[in-house]
Parts: C-alpha cells; structure tokens; sequence
C-alpha cells in the first residue's frame, strides 16, 4: 500500500489501541468529592494495614481543618415507589474521607455510588481505581455490608464498609 | 499594456489594526499567568516549602507542567495562521517564536515529567522506574500522555536544525503533524490527574475551553479558510513566460479575483495540481500588482520544486493559501520610498512600485544582481522610470569581499552607509523595503539605520523560514 496509507493505519491503530486501556476513559478515578475531608500529613504508618502505607503523604490536598470531620447524619432523598437513594455516614479514615451512596430498588442494592474516598494524592487514584470497583461488586453480590476489605486498601475498605453500613441502617436495609 | 479597468482600483484588505498584537501578544501572556495562579490557588507555593518528602518536587513538576501544557497550546495557535496574529506579526517572526517557545515548552514538559515522578517516588519510597511504571499503568490517561509525550519528543528531535537537513520536507512535515496529535493525547491526564483540575470544575472548563480553541483555530483558519478561497476564486495557471535565466513568471487567471484581499507585496502558498508532489506548498510572491484579471508570480529556480513551475501547462488547477506578508503599502510612514532589491527578491519591490502614487523622483529602486542577465522585469521598470519618474539604479556585480556589505565588489570602495547617501540622499525621511537574500538584507538594514532611517520604516520580509 502506498506509504501515506500505511502511515495513516499506524496512527489510527496505535490511537485505538491506547484509547481501549482501561486508564485512557475511567475519568478522574473518584466524583467531584465534597472537601469535607481532612487530608491528615501522617506520620509514618506503623500498622502495616496495606503495602501503601509507609509513606508520609504530601500535602497536595485543599487546606484542611487539623481535626476531623465527624460522621454527618445520613440523608435520604425519597424517590417513588420503594426506592431510594441513600447517603451513608461520612467515615473519617486515616487517609481521608469515606463516603458511600446506595442505590435501592424493590429492596434491593443496584448500586453503591463513592460520594468522597481519600484523593489527598496519586496514591489514592491507584488505590480507588482497583479497590472501588471491588467493594461494588462485592457488595452487590452479598446484598449487605458483610464483605471482605480488599487487600491493599484495608483503610478504605473499612471506611467504605462503615459508611455503606450506616446507609443501609437509614434505608432499613439491614440484616444483622 | 493592461487597459486601466484591469488594475483593481485599491487595496480590498482591510487594515491591521496596531492593537492586534498587542492584544495577541497579551492572550499569549495571560494565559501563562492563569496557569500559574492556578497552580497558586492549589498550594503549590506552600508545597514547595513544604517538608514532605516529594512535596517539594512534586510541586515544582506541577508548575513546570502547567505551563508547558500552555506553551504547547500557544505553539498551536502560532502556526495556525489566524489572519489578525498573522497580520500583527508576520509568518517570519511567528515561524521564529513557533521555534523558541517550542523548545521552551518542551524543556519544560521533560522537567515536569521528572519532577513528579521523583516526587512520588519520594513519598512513596519508591524507585522512580517503580513510579513510572505506576504512572502508566494505574492513573487515569497516563498511558495516553505516555503517547504524546513520545510524539512530542520525535517532533522535537525531528525539528533541530540537524535533523531537519536529513529529511525530506515532505517527511520532516509528516513527522511534525504528530505534534497534533501528541498535544491531545495530554489532555485526559492533565484534567484527570491534575490536581488544578481535578477539584476545580471551573479549572477543567477553562481548560477544555482552551484546547476547544486551538482546535477550532486550526481547522477554521489552516483548513477551512484556505478551502473557502479556493472554492470561490478557483485560480487556474494561464500562461508561463521565461523572464530570463532560470527564471519564470507564472501568470494566473480565476474568479472573482476583485474580492481576493491581498494587496502588493503580499504572497501566496502555492501549490499547483500538476502530478505527484503538489502537495508541498511554496512562498511565492506577486511580482505585479493584483487584477481583476489575473495574478502573477515570477519564480527562480532554486531546486526546491521552482524548475517543475517552467513545464507548468495552461489551465493547470492551483491551490493558494494566504494572502500572507507585512511588506505592504499599509507599513508606510515616510516620505517617498526607497526600494532595494537583490536577485529574485525583485518580485514583492516589482508589484509594490505599481501602487506607489508618488511626485516623481520620490521614489527609487536600487537592483543588486550579480551580473547584468539576471536583472529581470528590465522594460517594466524602464517603462515606469519613464511613466512615473521612478529612480531605478542598477548595481551588477559579485559581493564584495573585503567585508560584509550589501555592495558589489566594483563600488566596495565606498562604505555601505555612504553609497546609499549618494543613491538616495534624503533616504532618512523616506520608507526603505528590503527584499533578498538574508544576510545580505541584514547588510542593506545596517547600512539604512546608518544613514539615518529609523527602524520602523526599514521593511524586510525573510523567506527562508
């Protein structure tokens, strides 16, 4: 074929393939996050929770308050005919703020969406990017809060467990 | 002789207006600086004094980031030939700038490219080949700006001046079209990983506004204008005539040619649809002054693709871009006119004495050739000598040796300011336009300044960008 072809096929293959990684459409890898969070500089991790830890984190986030935020109420918004959309608890983690949003329909979770997850840094994009996806299936999977944290995100994972808690008790959701 | 309805009555482009460039030039500014707030804004300055480990680097990278993702959009806007910047500046010295800011912002991107990834891998305890890894294979559209760094990096190699005399035009123009591409493809990471953007929605818009602009810019005015014009002027090659040694003028014949903005002294890019090849595109100036009936173009043989224009046949399909150029009739502020031409740089000179409506003995051409066959136009310049009392002084002969000079050897004698005195003594009052080969335009510059004309009425137009 004649060269200017063969050049346009190459750049035109080359763009496919980089745009079909899954890096190249996932967005900022967390919503536009409420700063409630209190970005804490931690000292250097002690419990080893996740391989992640060990690192003091820099302090790229918005100016935060030294204290951190305390849980706020759950808030419903009402949605007709058995479903609903719940907020569960902001959860003050270590690294940040935890907070979920279930998606209900005829009782049962359709989605879990991550109102806030630590974004103090890019340690937090890979954290979420992989952990995130996880925690929804599972939860989606189980119908309730009794999933296991994911491996490497120990701390998100809790937070993430507790807010969804706390937004299942608002639905009246929860089984115990 | 053309009867007089041919001539069009006058110039059809509207005036540069002096506030252009400095609007321009103030865009281009301010554009850095709201980058370099927004790095502000996001504690960038408190992180620089900050004792995180990483905080410091990482935040040096973010602003060497910013602001080569500006200068890289700036670089898109220099070339894409938006007629007021084009107008305010000229291609010459837009050419000139395209070349420093490239290079500016690419030392810059490489910077910040090094300076986030140590600075993560400072506060991961991490290695930085570890962190890049990391980078590509984990964070939103880093594997997209990997590509258009890569793209960025072969442009530029590509376009250092050593480079560039290996490769073909062609191929050197093909390469450098990636830079497109490579500009793009650092989008996604900028506004996903950014941390200007990523919590600032106003931010993200400004910026995708941004990018939305350059875009618009190069497809309405690199591709869009230039289609239109041809579409509705439809310029077709009339005739070639062989004006001396290796020379040609090019006469051209189209629609509608009234309305074609273009005044004296102002050229085309030229390409003509005669086979493999056309694409490549040529700077060539109109050598008489725009009629409603036609162009023209007088072309030397230089090698580049000017023989092929002697063979050209009638009614050959001819594709132009601009009109381009600054040495116009619009740059006057003097009294009377000093025209000095060297070689084939006769051309722009020769079509704008045709606009000259000067007292006679106002205005005078000085012809630097190197021996008397190459001076060309011989019987138009005489018949306007004749017609409009036009000076036209012929100066054959080699360069002089002893030193740098616009002189030939036989008048080398004389120093360069005091020839031009005795040529044109009251050259300090009047407007001097230059058109030649470089160096030695910088000679006649030199020599004009000495003999008392200030700058902005000495008018040079460089082709060799």
């Amino acid at each position: 074929m004649r060269r200017i072809t063969a050049w346009l096929l190459g750049t035109v293959s080359g763009v496919v393939l980089l745009v079909s990684y899954h890096t190249s459409t996932m967005g900022s890898a967390l919503p536009p996050a409420p700063t409630t969070a209190a970005g804490e500089v931690s000292p250097p991790a002690t419990a080893a929770t996740a391989p992640l830890a060990g690192a003091a984190r820099s302090a790229i986030a918005a100016p935060a308050p030294a204290t951190p935020a305390t849980p706020a109420t759950p808030a419903t918004s009402a949605v007709p005919s058995g479903d609903a959309v719940v907020n569960g608890a902001a959860v003050s983690t270590r690294w940040g703020i935890v907070q979920v949003q279930i998606h209900v329909q005829n009782g049962q979770i359709v989605d879990v969406v991550p109102l806030a997850v630590p974004d103090s840094n890019g340690h937090d994009f890979r954290v979420n990017s992989y952990a995130v996806p996880v925690l929804h299936d599972e939860v989606l999977a189980a119908q309730s809060a009794n999933i296991d944290t994911v491996s490497g995100a120990t701390v998100t994972s809790n937070g993430y467990i507790r807010s969804l808690q706390s937004a299942l008790d608002a639905a009246h959701l929860s089984r115990s | 002789m053309t009867p007089a309805s041919a001539v069009r009555p006058r110039p059809v482009a509207p005036a540069t207006r002096p506030w252009w460039r400095d609007a321009a030039g103030s865009a281009a500014v301010g554009s850095i600086v709201v980058v370099a707030a927004l790095w502000l804004a996001h504690r960038g300055l408190q992180d620089l004094t900050s004792a995180a480990p990483g905080s410091r680097l990482t935040s040096l990278g973010r602003l060497t980031g910013l602001v080569a993702a500006d200068l890289l959009l700036v670089q898109v806007l220099l070339m894409a030939r938006i007629p007021w910047v084009e107008r305010s500046y000229g291609q010459d010295t837009l050419a000139r700038r395209h070349r420093l800011v490239g290079f500016a912002s690419f030392v810059l991107m490489v910077a910040h490219v090094g300076l986030i990834t140590a600075g993560y891998a400072a506060a991961d305890r991490s290695g930085p080949a570890a962190e890049a890894w990391d980078f590509v294979a984990h964070y939103p559209g880093m594997l997209l700006a990997l590509a258009g760094t890569a793209l960025l990096v072969m442009v530029v190699v590509t376009s250092v001046r050593a480079a560039r005399r290996r490769l073909r035009y062609e191929s050197w123009h093909l390469l450098h079209l990636y830079a497109y591409l490579g500009v793009g493809l650092a989008l996604p990471h900028q506004v996903w990983t950014g941390t200007e953007f990523v919590s600032s929605p106003l931010a993200r818009a400004y910026w995708w506004t941004l990018y939305a602009a350059a875009l618009a810019s190069v497809v309405a005015f690199r591709i869009g204008l230039p289609v239109a014009l041809n579409l509705r002027h439809r310029i077709r090659v009339r005739k070639v005539v062989r004006e001396g040694p290796g020379v040609v003028s090019v006469h051209l014949s189209g629609h509608a040619l009234e309305r074609l903005p273009v005044r004296a002294g102002q050229y085309f890019v030229f390409r003509f649809l005669d086979g493999p090849g056309w694409s490549r595109g040529n700077p060539y100036s109109l050598s008489a002054a725009p009629r409603r009936d036609g162009l023209r173009i007088t072309v030397k043989d230089l090698g580049d693709g000017s023989a092929r224009l002697a063979r050209l046949k009638p009614g050959t399909r001819v594709l132009i871009e601009g009109p381009y150029g600054r040495l116009t009739g619009e740059a006057r502020r003097g009294r009377g006119v000093t025209l000095v031409a060297s070689g084939i740089g006769i051309t722009p000179l020769r079509a704008l004495l045709e606009e000259f409506d000067e007292p006679p003995g106002t205005v005078t051409l000085i012809y630097r050739g190197s021996t008397p066959d190459e001076f060309i136009f011989r019987d138009e310049l005489d018949r306007l000598a004749a017609a409009r009392g036009v000076r036209v002084f012929y100066a054959p002969g080699r360069r002089a040796r002893s030193r740098r000079s616009w002189l030939p050897e036989e008048a080398a004698r004389l120093s360069d300011v005091e020839a031009l005195r005795r040529l044109v003594p009251g050259i300090a009052a009047q407007d001097v336009f230059v058109c030649g080969p470089q160096p030695w335009m910088d000679a006649v510059r030199t020599a004009a300044a000495g003999a008392g004309v200030p700058a902005e009425r000495i008018h040079l137009e460089r082709f060799d960008w």
